[in-house]
């Protein structure tokens, strides 16, 4: 049990950024392809259609922090003083998102908080792929404490991923936006999602590519018996929900196509971390040197068995309340 | 050492501004999150539909201001990683935990039923909805709680040891319930309520001032009296509890906040000073106006009793004095300055000079109110400052000091978020105050039906 919970930990963490790409990255992405609408008019729509879930949306990246600082405390600072400066661009971005609501419903000129909306979405997206992209291409460490320069982030690899997790969001908002609009805004997320996917597939593949030609170790699961169930598996399923989600477009379909750009990132997930864990910073730092210790994982878990299910329940709550398609007013036309 | 130069400076600087800028909001959103709850029952207790609208108009006010504490509060939880990585790896285990069980079990509930709670009147039937706004109050406070139960740990740190460093957990409800926890987290939730008392108050009486419906928000103003005149003297009360708390388990904070220097010999009382300046280098007050024995009265509840002075304690483990000292004072002289315009306004009150009739004569009064309403805000403002800076040269008190827990990062970048983020603060705040003034000048919209009635 001892020797599970770091692993457990690991699955959990992967688990809410999951949670938090799917769910953020359909705002995001609806913010970042809201720059390109016609008119304000039609961003107003699409801002509406998020009134009322965005911040707890957001919520599920203050958990992610939250949970890296109290199970992996050691990976917590070292990879946050590593990513420093697009992880300031992130927070950045999301100040601009969080206020853009409310201040453009006082505002008397909309368009600047429309705008503060759109872009604010598109530097949170970007600085969270150099982030990542950072993270996954290595971070140098000498006995436990970064080393590294301020700009060592910036790499081809993470250019890529930059441009991926745009991709990606907009494919994820697009498809949000087809489910929750009618009308012209609705066609114009069906014409945003195919851009979006292939963005974001073809980045995936590049970034593979140059990993894999990195990090030998990444493709060695790949044949193992055990190892391929959680890597090769889940990506061949990946590929049938992302070929699923262009079909269902085609066909007119509503919902569809979000459910598999959901289907889509969750094997995606599954076939990225099953392939580096252990190792939770590359190129070296594995989840078992720097888990918390057992008794503060035990009793987060005891917390995080009874909070997920609550957490997950209201949320779903909150989704089916304001179901159906949006009427391009938060206080429903009063 | 130049402010350019020096990343301890600046990542202070940093962390410093983003806590003061970030409290303003929460502050108010854990008091008038309550506040909604007691409307809410008022409506659904009268059936009167000037509650609901009432209900209506305070709740955009949360929302804006709730707007604006969301984007700062991410700013707090990501600083502690990127400015301060020997802390966060050394206090993982415990703090990280905290701040976990923040946004599990506190800050989801109050972002997760907001929703429902500003747009969903029409959406779900009345009970649910008063659920939501519970659980909204609930949440918001809950989270204040464990933010402050992280704090106060590093005030008073317990329920385990150091072992390379890196804290251990032994026993976690020790932690959880270290010797300052009860203390401040009261201090600092009634302050939240407080504070707002006097927001709406003062809210409301701008509105009576003008003659802008003024029946309307005698309602509100007396909601706010009536908080006050619990929440007042509780304060006083709970401040005075915090401050013999410091004395007994932070000596050098008490000697710093009360800029007390000698050690007062036996049989002899320790002044109180009403004003002072330090003087660090000679160990005494370059100038000082006293009060004898009253500090001794205070902290120790007797004429003599013994309070330790700054000149106790090593040099290099002195806090400084000047923030501590005024800081305190302004907080504690809001506190008393609020706590006289409720008996005065409780005076008037038994006096029937809160009747519809008779209350716009009460200029005088109402204006007290208006300018009131930020007193709150300073008084918690300067209560933290007194807090924060009472504990240097620690970052963990007598266990990890603040130099020795910040991120080495080049000066040059920690200068330029720390830049980014005032212009960007500043910019919030302008249009904070624009926005919420245009509101407030527009009014209530009191031709709100609530729902399920008419139309």
């Amino acid at each position: 049990m001892e020797q599970l919970l770091p692993a457990v930990w690991f699955a959990i963490l992967g688990f809410i950024l999951l949670l938090y790409t799917m769910l953020d990255g359909f705002d995001l992405g609806v913010g970042i392809v809201s720059l390109l609408v016609k008119d304000d008019r039609e961003r107003g729509v699409l801002m509406a259609s998020l009134g009322s879930i965005w911040d707890a949306n957001e919520t599920w990246l203050v958990l992610f922090g939250g949970i890296i600082f109290g199970a992996f405390p050691a990976v917590y600072g070292l990879v946050m003083t590593a990513l420093y400066i697009p992880l300031i661009g992130m927070l950045i971005g999301l100040i601009f998102r969080a206020v853009s609501f409310e201040f453009r419903e006082h505002a008397k000129s909309k368009k600047p908080w429309g705008l503060a909306f759109g872009w604010g979405s598109l530097l949170t997206a970007v600085s969270q792929g150099f982030a990542f992209g950072g993270l996954l291409w290595g971070v140098t460490i000498t006995s436990g404490k970064y080393t590294g320069g301020v700009f060592d982030w910036l790499s081809p690899f993470s250019i890529i991923t930059a441009v991926a997790v745009v991709g990606g969001y907009v494919m994820f908002g697009s498809t949000y936006i087809i489910m929750k609009t009618q009308g012209p805004v609705a066609g114009f997320g069906r014409r945003m999602t195919g851009w979006g996917a292939g963005i974001a597939a073809l980045g995936g593949l590049a970034d593979t590519i140059l990993a894999v030609g990195k990090y030998p170790f990444l493709s060695q699961k790949w044949t193992a018996i055990p190892g391929s169930f959680l890597t090769i598996v889940p990506f061949v399923l990946g590929l049938g929900a992302f070929g699923m989600m262009l079909l269902a477009i085609r066909r007119g379909r509503e919902t569809l196509p979000f459910v598999c750009a959901l289907l889509f990132a969750f094997f995606g997930y599954v076939a990225l971390s099953a392939n580096y864990f252990p190792i939770i910073v590359p190129p070296g730092l594995t989840v078992y040197e720097t888990a918390a210790q057992p008794l503060t994982l035990r009793s987060m878990l005891i917390a995080v068995a009874v909070a997920l299910p609550v957490l997950l329940a209201y949320n779903i709550l909150q989704y089916w309340i304001f179901r159906g398609k949006t009427t391009g007013s938060l206080y429903g036309g009063e | 050492m130049s402010v350019f130069t020096d990343t301890l400076l600046l990542s202070r600087l940093q962390f410093g501004m983003t806590t003061l800028y970030h409290m303003i909001w929460p502050t108010l959103s854990v008091g008038l999150s309550l506040t909604l709850v007691i409307l809410e029952a008022l409506w659904l207790r009268t059936g009167d539909p000037a509650w609901y609208r009432h209900l209506r108009f305070w709740s955009r006010l949360l929302l804006l201001n709730f707007s604006v504490g969301v984007a700062t509060g991410l700013v707090m939880e990501f600083q502690f990683g990127t400015n301060w990585e020997p802390f966060t790896e050394a206090t993982g285990g415990f703090f990280g935990n905290i701040l976990g069980l923040e946004g599990t079990l506190a800050f989801m509930l109050e972002a997760g039923f907001l929703g429902i709670m500003m747009f969903g009147w029409r959406k779900v039937p009345r009970g649910l909805h008063m659920v939501s706004t519970v659980l909204v109050a609930f949440g918001a406070s809950l989270s204040a709680f464990w933010i402050l139960v992280a704090n106060s740990w590093m005030q008073t740190p317990a329920g385990g040891h150091f072992e390379h460093g890196r804290f251990v957990v032994d026993n976690f409800l020790g932690a959880l319930f270290n010797s300052d926890m009860i203390t401040s987290t009261t201090h600092m939730w009634a302050a939240c309520i407080e504070t707002t008392a006097f927001v709406v108050g003062g809210i409301s009486a701008w509105y009576i001032l003008r003659g802008r419906q003024p029946e309307f928000f005698l309602r509100t103003l007396k909601v706010a009296v009536v908080l006050a005149l619990v929440m007042t003297p509780l304060q006083i009360f709970l401040g005075d509890a915090q401050g013999l708390h410091i004395y007994r388990t932070q000596p050098e904070k008490l000697a710093a906040m009360e800029s007390h220097w000698k050690t007062n010999p036996p049989g002899a009382g320790a002044a109180f000073n009403i004003i002072a300046w330090p003087d660090n280098a000679g160990e005494r007050n370059s100038f000082e106006v006293q009060v004898p024995y009253l500090l001794s009265l205070l902290e120790t509840r007797s004429f003599t009793g013994q309070v330790k002075g700054l000149s106790e304690f090593a040099p290099d483990a002195r806090p400084p004095v000047v923030i501590p000292f005024y800081s305190f004072r302004i907080m504690v002289l809001i506190g008393f300055l609020l706590f006289g315009l409720m008996v005065w306004t409780l005076v008037v009150w038994l006096r029937g000079g809160l009747a519809l009739s008779r209350i716009r004569t009460r200029r005088a009064l109402l204006r007290a109110w208006m300018w009131s309403l930020p007193l709150g805000y300073i008084a918690v403002e300067t209560g933290w400052l007194a807090r924060e800076e009472g504990r240097q040269p620690w970052l963990i008190y007598r266990v990890l000091r603040t130099a020795d827990a910040v991120s080495s990062l080049p000066p040059w970048v920690v200068g330029m978020s720390l830049l980014a983020l005032f212009a960007i603060y500043a910019l919030l705040t302008v249009f904070f105050l624009i926005y919420a003034a245009r509101m407030l000048s527009k009014g209530p919209d009191l031709s709100l039906v609530p729902p399920g009635e008419g139309s």
